[in-house]
């Protein structure tokens, strides 16, 4: 089966996902503290995790064409629609943008301008680290983002349609694709700097983008594998064998180990030379949120390590949805973390503002739920996001087919083996 | 390996060669008397072997005292070296490991040379730890031993210690690699050769004679192998970056190091091959074996790799800034406006300006300009790593003690003189063993040569009349 029937049962489930997840979000709004930086925080944690699934799948698919990668074209539809959900991310983005100029959120401690008046450091980031940065960056930056997904997508569809054994089609993809790696590897900086790192706006590190782009790698990596292995016991899918998987366990494990060799990289220089600035993004990590420090590692390294390392494990259902699962989950919870502790500290400082207790130490120390670690909420809020990627994506997979039979690659791809 | 191959890829091997004509075509060139242009190549490298062991010896004679270094700048242009041939040393290794895990058929053409390359570039780097000593017959020091100076052990703390393993580590896995796929070569030479020749290459093939076994074997153990130095490609230069990142000195002190320096190692790596591999093929005639596809393909990855250190340099730059940390700040300040502009200026012009010209099809697919940017590229990763290492030391913390260097005929000999040891080595390896991997272009003659795929494939045109007559 080449065509994608989306089950009105499926669509059910995604409903309903997407439905606990607005529930989840109005609980949490309703219980939360007086700036709802549970609220908030959640809502920023998974749009910049589900918007960077769909670009990293943008620049994947982008390198593969400029490498002249041919084993993956039977499966380039499910990147292509993974690619469109930049789409939503933006509207999702929008309402932090919009909550950003309202004032009805404290993520970000340089958006203070109470803080910033007494802040030199701030002060001198304002010239980055400010609304119309944030607002036009991602306005500007996201839409050339979409209209490349839109130009790969809509060539890869005229391909099927009219392409011929010339490839033309397949060359303007050439262009395209060469073109938004540049582009992507940049632009993807800045924007990370601005959404996520900028969350601990005193902390800089030269290495985070590249480490969050690893991280958003996998997690693509892996909801690709649990997407294709779904779509297989529903019958489609049927050229992709575990040849191909094979591939993707590859990438899986690769990429695995090239995360935590970032991050061990960006650890260790940091821990080495002791340099108090720097080193408090870490202090804070290890000795406040132990458990999320010390599982990054083992959920993210050990376990993909340990199990992908044989060859057999990287062909089978069983092996391949259990660690492509549990490095989902690990690479979301790595995103918490980079998060999480940026944003309540800012939640404490304005809240303390104007009382005596600048920031009283017991409230650091204490254990909160959705901040030191994920609760009920935050997974109720995650199943919402992934429901909404799913509709979105099972949506797009219904508008072409399978199978793009005029690809130049298509032939080497229906025969890859190991 | 898949037998089908699409129809937009381009053959690899020209000239509808049989496997009697790949063996011929590649072991010729070490039977014959060596051309004028050998000779001539080979007389020049000795000399400038000699003067290296010249400048060696004057440095050891008359001390450290004749390089220019002073209590300011404790590195110059050794480190400077070191890390530049270090960084040379790495395209080998990633070409026969990291493109064999990515099934990049291109890479036959050119893995023997630029592994032996590695070799020779790797003992070229291995050099300047051990002169920059001053001392020379103290260099065993460098290894942990249980020894009899008391407590005196070398510090398991410092990257510069971890060096002395990575480095070994890479050289042993890059050689054994390099040796394993040498072995049914050398038993192929050994087999068209007669007398003393005869013996010496039966001896080290190790009596291979192609039996499936030995086959089995020596594809397990380049399995094997590939997956050790894999991950030896990132480390060594990510360790060091560490010689510098480690420390608390601006614009030495930065997380994105490792990465950077692997990319920028790489970048370096495939120039050289570059620049190596265009003469080798001009005057050993392999123009069909490393075909302009390999040459354009390799482009492509000079023109990703310096995007990727142009990306680094440019998070530098804003990262300075964004810290808001004045010494961050005033140490880039220094490299781009401070009395060493020049050298900034040269790195960013070589390394992220120039290969931008490789966006343009006719320029990858130019011979001429390849060869002009792979000289580029080399400069430019010297300068890059000069820009690091001497602008940076040359202004510290304290104004009163900020120096300016230039190296002495020295320093500058010994350096020259690295490049002649480089080349006598390669020059040598020319003669004695096939540069290019005879049994693995073999192994990809099916899918890549041209009477196969490609515009002049007879064998797939007469399949896809075959298949329009069926339907």
């Amino acid at each position: 089966m080449n065509q994608f029937k989306f089950a009105a049962s499926h669509k059910a489930v995604t409903y309903g996902m997407m439905g606990l997840g607005v529930l989840c979000l109005l609980i949490t709004f309703l219980i939360d503290d007086e700036l709802h930086t549970r609220f908030w925080s959640n809502y920023l944690h998974n749009t910049v995790f589900f918007t960077g699934v769909a670009f990293i799948s943008l620049f994947i698919m982008s390198a593969f064409i400029t490498a002249w990668a041919g084993w993956y074209v039977t499966m380039k539809r499910v990147w292509e629609a993974y690619a469109l959900f930049l789409i939503p991310g933006l509207a999702l983005m929008l309402v932090l943008i919009i909550g950003l100029w309202g004032g009805f959120h404290h993520l970000y401690h340089w958006a203070d301008a109470e803080a910033v008046a007494t802040d030199k450091i701030l002060q001198h980031k304002s010239a980055f680290l400010n609304k119309g940065w944030y607002t036009f960056g991602t306005l500007i930056i996201m839409g050339v983002w979409i209209f490349f997904a839109m130009k790969l997508r809509q060539l890869s569809l005229d391909e099927d349609q009219y392409g011929t054994t010339e490839y033309k089609y397949h060359h303007k993809m050439r262009i395209w694709a060469a073109a938004f790696l540049p582009l992507g590897g940049f632009t993807s900086a800045a924007l990370v700097w601005q959404w996520v790192m900028s969350v601990d706006a005193h902390w800089y590190s030269t290495l985070y983008a590249w480490y969050t782009g690893a991280s958003w790698f996998v997690s693509a990596m892996a909801l690709t594998i649990l997407t294709v292995i779904f779509l297989k016991f529903m019958g489609y899918l049927e050229a992709i064998t575990e040849e191909h998987l094979h591939d993707m366990g590859k990438y899986l494990f690769a990429f695995s180990i090239f995360w935590t060799y970032l991050w061990f990289s960006q650890y260790m220089l940091i821990w080495y030379a002791n340099v108090g600035e720097e080193t408090v993004y870490f202090q804070t990590r290890q000795r406040e949120y132990p458990v999320l420090f010390y599982g990054n590692l083992i959920i993210n390294f050990l376990v993909p390590f340990f199990v992908l390392m044989r060859n057999d494990t990287k062909r089978k259902y069983g092996t391949l949805v259990f660690v492509s699962a549990v490095v989902l989950i690990g690479h979301w919870l790595d995103f918490f973390q980079m998060i999480k502790p940026g944003v309540l500290h800012t939640a404490h400082e304005v809240m303390a503002h104007g009382h005596d207790h600048a920031h009283g130490e017991e409230a650091h120390h204490a254990f909160m739920m959705g901040f030191h670690f994920p609760g009920l909420l935050e997974i109720g809020t995650m199943i919402g996001f992934l429901g909404l990627f799913i509709y979105f994506v099972f949506s797009r997979l219904e508008k072409a087919s399978f199978e793009p039979k005029n690809d130049p690659y298509l032939a080497e791809s229906l025969q890859h083996h190991v | 390996m898949s037998a089908v191959v699409s129809p937009i890829r381009d053959p690899l091997i020209e000239g509808g060669k049989t496997y009697g004509q790949i063996t011929e075509d590649i072991c010729s060139p070490t039977e014959r008397v060596p051309s004028l242009a050998w000779t001539v190549a080979f007389i020049i490298a000795v000399l400038g072997l000699g003067l290296y062991v010249f400048t060696v010896v004057w440095t050891i004679f008359y001390g450290i005292g004749s390089w220019n270094l002073n209590r300011t700048i404790g590195w110059g242009w050794d480190i400077t070296n070191f890390v530049w041939w270090i960084g040379i040393g790495h395209a080998g290794t990633l070409i026969s490991a990291i493109l064999l895990l990515f099934r990049q058929k291109w890479r036959t053409g050119v893995n023997r040379a630029a592994e032996a390359m590695t070799i020779f570039a790797v003992v070229c780097a291995g050099q300047f730890p051990l002169i920059h000593m001053g001392r020379l017959w103290l260099g065993f020091f460098i290894f942990p031993y249980p020894n009899t100076r008391g407590p005196l052990w070398v510090n398991f703390n410092s990257p510069l210690l971890w060096d002395v393993f990575a480095i070994s580590t890479y050289f042993t896995v890059s050689l054994l690699f390099w040796y394993t796929g040498l072995v049914p070569d050398f038993a192929t030479l050994r087999d068209r050769s007669k007398g003393i020749r005869r013996k010496l290459y039966n001896t080290v093939s190790f009596g291979w004679t192609g039996a499936a076994k030995h086959w089995q074997r020596f594809e397990s153990l380049s399995l094997v192998l590939a997956g050790l130095s894999t991950p030896l490609v990132l480390s060594v230069h990510t360790i060091v970056s560490f010689d510098f990142a480690t420390s608390v000195i601006p614009g030495w002190h930065t997380t994105i190091f490792p990465p950077y320096f692997v990319a920028g190692a790489i970048f370096s790596g495939f120039a050289m091959v570059l620049t190596l591999m265009l003469i080798t093929r001009k005057v050993l005639k392999l123009e069909q074996y490393i075909t302009l596809a390999h040459i354009e393909s390799m482009n492509k990855v000079i023109l990703v790799t310096g995007t990727i250190v142009g990306v680094a340099y440019l998070t530098e730059l804003f990262i300075a800034w964004y810290s808001g940390y004045l010494y961050e700040q005033y140490a880039f300040y220094n490299r781009v406006l401070g009395p060493y502009w020049w050298s900034y200026v040269g790195m960013m012009a070589c390394n992220v300006l120039s290969p931008q010209i490789f966006w343009v099809k006719k320029f990858r697919r130019s011979i001429t300009i390849t060869f002009v940017m792979s000289i580029f590229v080399n400069i430019g990763m010297w300068f890059e790593r000069f820009v690091i290492i001497a602008t940076t030391l040359a202004r510290d913390y304290i104004p009163s003690s900020w120096s300016y260097y230039t190296p002495t005929w020295v320093e500058i000999g010994i350096f020259i003189g690295t490049l002649g040891l480089f080349f006598t080595l390669y020059l040598i390896f020319t003669r004695v063993a096939p540069v290019v991997a005879v049994a693995e272009v073999k192994s990809i003659l099916k899918t890549a040569g041209d009477q196969y795929v490609g515009p002049n494939a007879k064998h797939q045109h007469e399949t896809e009349t075959a298949k329009t007559a069926s339907h």
